[in-house]
Formats: C-alpha cells, sequence, structure tokens
C-alpha cells in the first residue's frame, strides 16, 4: 500500500481509468498495466484508511466480494485490448446492456451506444461539408437528397472526388483522412455542431459542477465544506486544461484545408489532443452525476457525497499541471480526519446493496 | 414588498435555486410578522430546514430556541418529535410574552441576539422572563375558556403546550448546553461524549428542577434520529436522583417512545394491500423491529409486562406487514416479470425496476425474518424464487434458448434476493458449462 502523495501519478496512464464498478468499494477505482503489460487495479482509501491498493487485476475478486456485474465488467476488460478510458467505457457499455446492473442501466447504455452511431453519422457529414468547403464547393445538393440515401451517396462521392483533384489530394487518400478525423474527433465533435458530442457536454457540466460545488462549500460550515472547495478546485484545473486542448482542437478543424493537406504531421497532433482530452475528462461524469444527484438530498447526505467524490476525484498527474493536487489532497484529508465507514454491512461482512443500488442508479444517468 | 405578491409565488419557492431561496427569506423577514408571511413561512418550512439560511437574530427566535426541537416538521423523512409543541400557539403567545415581558426590558438583553460567547448570559437572562412571563399567563388560564389575547380556545392539548414551554424556558441554558452536545441533529449514533455531555447537563436540571427532568430527556431524543436510541443508554445515565425516581422517569420515556412505535406500526398496518411499494413497506419493518429491539432491550432493566405486551402487539403487526405486503406472491411477481423479457412481450422498464424492488424487500427481510418468526416463509420464497431463475438463466445462457439479456437479468434477481455469492456461483456453473 502507498500513500496518496507516495503515489502521486505522473502520467494519466500511471493513474489509470476509472471503472465503473457497482461494488461500492471498487466504485470509480483505477486500472492500469504494470511493468509486464499485465493490468492491475488501484483501490484508494481502503476502510477509510490513507493510501492506495495496488490489486492484480485477477485477484480482485479474491480481494473484495463483487456484483456479478462487476465480474462480468472485469472480465470484459481482460478480454479487451486496452485499458485506456474509451476501451473502459467499450466495456463498461457492453456489461450494462446484458442487465446485470438493471433496467435503468440497460436505458442509459442503449441510449448512450444510439447517441454514439448519432455521433458518428454527424462528424462524417460535418467533415464531408468542411472538405467541401475547403475546395469551394456547395453540399447543399447532398443535403436535398439526404446523406442516407442512395442518391445523396452518389453526390458525396462525385463531390469528393472533384475536392480531391481540387486539394490535390488522391480520392482514397481523401477518404481515409476524413474517416480517420471522424473516429479521433468523434467523442469530442465540433465546436459548431448542432449537438455538441459527449466530451463536450462532460465538459460543459463540469462548468456546472465547478460553480456548483464552489457555492456549496461557501456558507458551509461543516467538515466537508474544505473537501467540496478541494473538489470544485481540482475541476477548475480540469477545465483550464480541457478547454484548451478543445481550442487548439478546434483551430485545427477550423483551417480545415491545412489540417487536410498536412495530414502527416498534423494527425499525430490531433490524436494527442483528443487522447489527452478523454484521460482529462475520464471520471468526472461519475462526479458530476453523483453531485447533480446529491442536490435533491439533505445536507447531511450532501456531505457524505462530497466525502465519497473526494475518494474518487480524478487529480491531475504530476506532468500535466503545476500545482501537486496529490499532495494538496493528502494535507485536506488530514486536516478532514473522520470515522470508520466501511463499504459492506459490518455485522455480515457482506456488500452493502443499498449503496450498490446507488451506484447503479448513478449508473443510469452516467453512461 | 407586499406580502400578497410574494405569498402568491406559492410552492414556487420550494423549486427555486437556493441562492434566490436566501434572498426571498430575506425579504420576507424584513416585511416581519404579517399572517401572510408566516403562511408562506409554513409553507416553505421543510425547505427552511434543509437549506437553514441565515435567518434575522428576534426575540421570537430566541424564544423558540429551546423548544425548536419539538415543533413537527412537515417533512416525512424527519423523525417526529415524542412530545409535539404546537407551532401555531407559540405563534399566538408571542406577543403576549413580548408585551408582559416589556419593551424595556427586552433593550436590556438585546446583547442575547448578538452571537457568540457573549450572548449566553442576556440570553439566559431572556430565558428566565419569558419562563416567568408564560408562568403568569399560564395562572391566567381557564380549560375550555376562549382567551382574547391568544385567539385560541384553551384545550387540554393547548394548554400541555403552554406548560411545556413554561418548563422548558425554565431550564433553556442546560437545554442549550445539551444541544450543543447533541449536534447536529439528527444524531444517528450515540456515543460516550453524547451520553457524558447529556448526562452533566441532566444532573443540573435535576438538582434546580427535577419536574423538567422528564421533557429534558425527551428534548434529547428529539435531536436522535431514532428516539429508542436514547433509552438503551438512558439507564447508564446518573442524573442523580434516587432509584425508585429514575425508574418511574425511564418507565415514563419507555410509555411515550413505545406509543410512537404502536402509532407508527397502526399508520403501516391501516393501509394493507394499498401498499404496492414492497420495498417501501420492508424499509419501516426494519426500521420499526430496530426501534422496537432498542427499545425491548433497554426495557430489560424494568421488566415491565404492560410494556412487553404492548411491544409484543406490535411485532405481531409488523409480522402481518411483511407477511402481507412483502412475501406474499413475491416470487410470482418476480418471475412474472423476467418472463415478460422471455417471451419478447415489451422491455417495461417500470415493471422491471418494479421486480427488482421486490426482490430487494426480500433481502432486506431476510435481517429481521428470524425475529419475526418469519424464516421458515421467507426461506420458502426465495429458495422457490430462486430455483426458478436458476432454471431460466441455464435455459438461456446454456441451452439458448431465448434472449441473453433474461438470462442475465434472472442472474440479477438472484443477486438481489440472495446475494452477489449466489449469483456468482449460478454464473460460474453457466460459464463452466459455456455461456453464450
Amino acid at each position: 500500500m502507498r500513500s496518496l502523495t507516495n503515489f502521486a501519478p505522473s502520467t494519466f496512464e500511471e493513474r489509470g481509468a476509472a471503472v465503473g464498478f457497482t461494488t461500492p468499494v471498487l466504485a470509480q477505482t483505477r486500472v492500469r498495466k504494470d511493468d509486464r503489460e499485465q493490468l492491475e487495479v488501484l483501490v484508494p482509501n481502503l476502510s477509510e484508511g490513507r493510501g492506495v491498493y495496488v490489486v492484480p487485476w485477477k485477484g480482485l475478486p479474491l480481494a473484495f466480494p463483487m456484483t456479478v456485474h462487476d465480474r462480468m465488467l472485469q472480465e470484459l476488460i481482460h478480454r479487451g485490448e486496452g485499458c485506456s478510458p474509451d476501451d473502459i467505457r467499450k466495456a463498461v457499455l457492453e456489461a450494462a446492456r446484458c442487465g446485470l446492473a438493471g433496467p435503468l442501466a440497460v436505458e442509459a447504455a442503449e441510449a448512450a451506444l444510439r447517441d454514439d452511431d448519432e455521433q458518428r453519422l454527424l462528424i462524417n457529414f460535418q467533415l464531408i461539408v468542411e472538405v467541401l468547403k475547403a475546395a469551394g464547393l456547395e453540399s447543399t445538393e447532398i443535403l436535398r437528397a439526404g446523406l442516407g440515401s442512395e442518391e445523396g451517396q452518389r453526390l458525396t462521392r462525385s463531390y469528393m472526388v472533384k475536392a480531391a483533384q481540387s486539394l490535390s489530394i488522391e480520392p482514397t487518400e481523401l477518404y481515409s483522412r476524413v474517416a480517420e478525423l471522424a473516429v479521433f474527433m468523434e467523442p469530442v465533435g465540433i465546436g459548431t455542431s448542432p449537438k455538441p458530442a459527449r466530451l463536450r457536454r462532460l465538459m460543459r457540466d463540469l462548468l456546472h459542477f465547478r460553480d456548483s460545488m464552489t457555492e456549496w462549500s461557501v456558507d458551509n460550515v461543516s467538515e466537508s465544506a474544505p473537501i467540496g472547495s478541494f473538489c470544485a478546485e481540482v475541476a477548475e484545473h480540469t477545465l483550464n486544461h480541457v478547454r484548451n486542448v478543445v481550442t487548439q482542437l478546434d483551430q485545427s478543424v477550423a483551417a480545415f484545408e491545412t489540417l487536410l493537406r498536412q495530414w502527416d504531421t498534423k494527425r499525430a497532433t490531433v490524436r494527442r489532443s483528443t487522447t489527452r482530452l478523454s484521460w482529462l475528462l475520464d471520471g468526472w461524469d461519475f462526479i458530476v452525476n453523483t453531485w447533480a444527484a446529491a442536490q435533491e438530498k439533505s445536507r447531511h447526505e450532501q456531505d457524505m457525497t462530497v466525502h465519497e467524490l473526494f475518494r474518487v476525484l480524478p487529480l491531475l498527474p504530476k506532468d500535466e499541471e503545476r500545482a501537486d493536487h496529490a499532495l494538496q489532497a493528502d494535507r485536506v484529508l488530514a486536516a478532514n480526519r473522520r470515522t470508520v465507514r466501511a463499504y459492506v454491512d459490518w455485522r455480515s461482512g457482506q456488500l452493502d446493496m443499498d449503496l450498490v443500488m446507488r451506484i447503479e442508479a448513478i449508473k443510469g444517468k452516467a453512461a | 414588498m407586499d406580502p400578497q405578491a410574494i405569498l402568491g409565488l406559492g410552492s414556487k419557492l420550494l423549486d427555486i435555486d437556493e441562492e434566490r431561496f436566501r434572498q426571498v427569506v430575506g425579504l420576507l423577514e424584513q416585511i416581519g410578522d404579517h399572517p401572510e408571511v408566516q403562511k408562506t413561512f409554513s409553507l416553505i418550512r421543510p425547505r427552511l430546514v434543509e437549506v437553514r439560511p441565515k435567518r434575522r437574530p428576534t426575540f421570537k427566535r430566541l424564544f423558540c430556541e429551546p423548544f425548536e426541537d419539538l415543533f413537527e416538521v412537515p417533512n416525512g423523512n424527519q423523525p417526529a418529535p415524542l412530545n409535539r409543541i404546537d407551532r401555531a400557539v407559540v405563534n399566538s403567545l408571542w406577543p403576549l410574552v413580548e408585551s408582559t415581558i416589556g419593551k424595556d426590558r427586552l433593550r436590556g438583553v438585546a446583547g442575547a441576539l448578538r452571537d457568540g460567547a457573549a450572548r449566553a448570559e442576556p440570553a439566559a437572562a431572556f430565558w428566565s422572563m419569558s419562563a416567568a412571563a408564560v408562568a403568569d399567563i399560564l395562572a391566567q388560564l381557564d380549560l375550555g375558556r376562549y382567551v382574547d389575547e391568544l385567539g385560541l380556545r384553551v384545550n387540554p392539548d393547548r394548554l400541555r403546550t403552554i406548560q411545556d414551554i413554561a418548563q422548558i424556558l425554565a431550564i433553556a441554558p442546560a437545554v442549550d448546553e445539551m444541544k450543543a452536545v447533541l449536534a447536529p441533529k439528527p444524531v444517528q449514533k450515540l456515543h460516550k461524549d453524547h451520553l457524558e455531555g447529556v448526562q452533566a447537563a441532566g444532573r443540573t436540571v435535576a438538582r434546580g428542577r427535577p419536574e423538567t427532568l422528564k421533557l429534558f430527556i425527551l428534548l434529547a431524543a428529539a435531536r436522535l434520529s431514532d428516539p429508542s436510541i436514547l433509552l438503551g443508554g438512558l439507564w447508564d445515565m446518573d442524573f442523580g436522583q434516587k432509584a425508585s425516581e429514575r425508574a418511574a422517569l425511564f418507565l415514563d420515556l419507555s410509555g411515550t417512545v413505545v406509543a410512537r412505535i404502536e402509532e407508527r406500526s397502526r399508520g403501516a398496518a391501516a393501509t394493507p394491500g394499498s401498499t404496492t411499494d414492497r420495498m417501501a413497506a420492508a424499509d419501516l419493518a426494519v426500521d420499526l423491529m430496530a426501534s422496537l429491539e432498542a427499545t425491548r432491550s433497554a426495557m430489560e432493566y424494568s421488566r415491565n409486562k404492560e410494556f412487553d405486551q404492548r411491544l409484543k402487539a406490535v411485532r405481531e403487526s409488523v409480522h402481518d406487514m411483511v407477511r402481507t405486503q412483502v412475501l406474499d406472491g413475491a416470487d410470482g411477481e418476480i418471475l412474472t416479470a423476467v418472463a415478460t423479457l422471455t417471451t419478447g412481450g415489451g422491455e417495461d422498464t417500470g415493471k422491471m425496476v418494479m421486480a427488482e424492488n421486490q426482490a430487494r424487500a426480500l433481502r432486506k427481510c431476510s435481517t429481521i425474518a428470524d425475529t419475526l418468526g418469519l424464516r421458515g416463509e421467507l426461506k420458502s420464497v426465495t429458495q422457490k424464487a430462486t430455483a426458478s431463475l436458476t432454471d431460466t438463466a441455464r435455459q438461456v445462457l446454456v441451452d439458448g434458448n431465448g434472449d441473453a439479456r433474461t438470462g442475465y437479468t434472472a442472474i440479477r434477481m438472484i443477486e438481489l434476493i440472495s446475494g452477489p455469492a449466489e449469483a456468482s456461483q449460478v454464473m460460474d456453473q453457466i460459464l463452466r458449462t459455456g455461456r453464450r
């Protein structure tokens, strides 16, 4: 076991990606690969103690009594190829769709997947419009025929060939560049999109979270107030980074012709930015939704929620931020000691099913 | 601002954002003691309790401070106090108390409206004046007579309320001390420092005004999430009374606690069949049993047969409630909901949520089934349901008859009824035989 300060990861990969487990003690714990490329999970503040436990992925069910949903999710992640936030999200949605986290989680997962499909279609169309715009062509005819229709697709092909000639790029190469860019940009979307994509929505929600938590912490005399204030501060720092990345991406898309022409050099930058964005916002959806659900609850429950959020707060890695969040978090923790609250029923050592239910309810909103 | 205009906002005040809510409360306070304003405050009381905006300190608020925990808050989540004080009586009483004390004397204790340690002395003086004023008013009241100054007819309940107020005001500094110990409200569990603090303040009360000790204890109980918690600790507290007085106080308080449990169990029994929410019934049953157990173990000291009988009756009513509202037909409803998925009869999320709640209710009641003598019945219901669900899961996931989601939903239901260990066992068996 290592203390929070000793643990303080340098990179996002070292911090790991948050996993939407429903077992309370494992909720939002982070998974990463060790030196031998084996998965391991980081469990913070076990039984409210300080520090982080590093548990081998395979040993997880032996160390903790898990819900059936979590065992399925663990297997899906194990079978998957990687452990980036996108890989984990894919596994989380697949596990939720099975029904092992309840009908609301099924609905939410299916809605999320439908949204992904819509965004995929939307970003493809938007990028084609950008290509035509860069080549000085109009897209109204395609719009009129409908992108999904045969006529629309025929028109798109012919316009794209014209655009490729105008941009002096091979048509197949142009297609491949647009397709690759669409894959990179799908979770972020483009700035002018009528329907903001997932990460832009999350960015907006994070902004609301920061404001709401700041307001809550001011005029609050409970011991949770400084913790809430710290949560808002971490959200603020994260938002600053997110804004920078989004601005860079939007600028790249705004100079679309340059982006297409210099794809070989720009490709890596765009990819790095979108990957970084998903790492920056990783874990915040659970926090934002948990806090939103707590708004209807009593002050005492809100205090408890703030403690729970602090446990899984996505602190920025050392290489990303000048301020040492891990050190600050350790100080906040030391200054706000409280009684032990285990995540199992202390009489029987069994899972606290009421807590599981609450996490599943959040999953029903956050997927 | 016109008070009518604010009243016109009505329940909208419950939905506006917190900052604006605080502003409106500030505006209402500036208007003062207008009947329309009081009506509005009654309307927004649950939110006032929740948000606790910083209220302008007034003598009326200070007057109410020692007994405010006995006001009943119109909010189902809050435990009702054992001895209620009617807010309307207080609203009528305060102007009379204010005029009895007189403005000059009130000005003399204006320091009581300030914050900090300097407030203690003038506050104690104010409460002492108020206690004397209420006692004077009380001396002039006749049961059954309409009192013009109060605008109320003095019925037994109102008389009892005013008597309680007078007694509580007389011990207000000790109550203040006890409130500081039992904070923040509601206290979920009594620790050693809580018990020591209540005991120290209680001794002061027992020495000065022994007749108010019961009220003092009731006030302490009102600051707990469940008043019966205090019963357990009460027997070990030494207020410096004689053994017989101590036993009498304990019995008196036990009687009040038992009466409250009886009231709650009657409330639950009054709506048999109408409660389709099995989870709510299970929650109430578990809660009532916790109160019952705490009361019964505290009663071990007194060995009072009458209470034993009354507690037995409560236990029987909880037994009936669990049998009729949680166990009866639960397995059938769970299996039908899963079967609806099998036959493709529409994945009605609402129905599934309800079925899940039924499964959770069964599991919740497993903690009290032994005490209620329902272990056998519960075991039979859960075993029947689990066996059928296991069959469904196998048929779908091993034999491939039906949609995979139905199989996983059956496993989830097993988890909710019997716990993750049993569900994992079923899952492992299926994994070994080759899951789809």
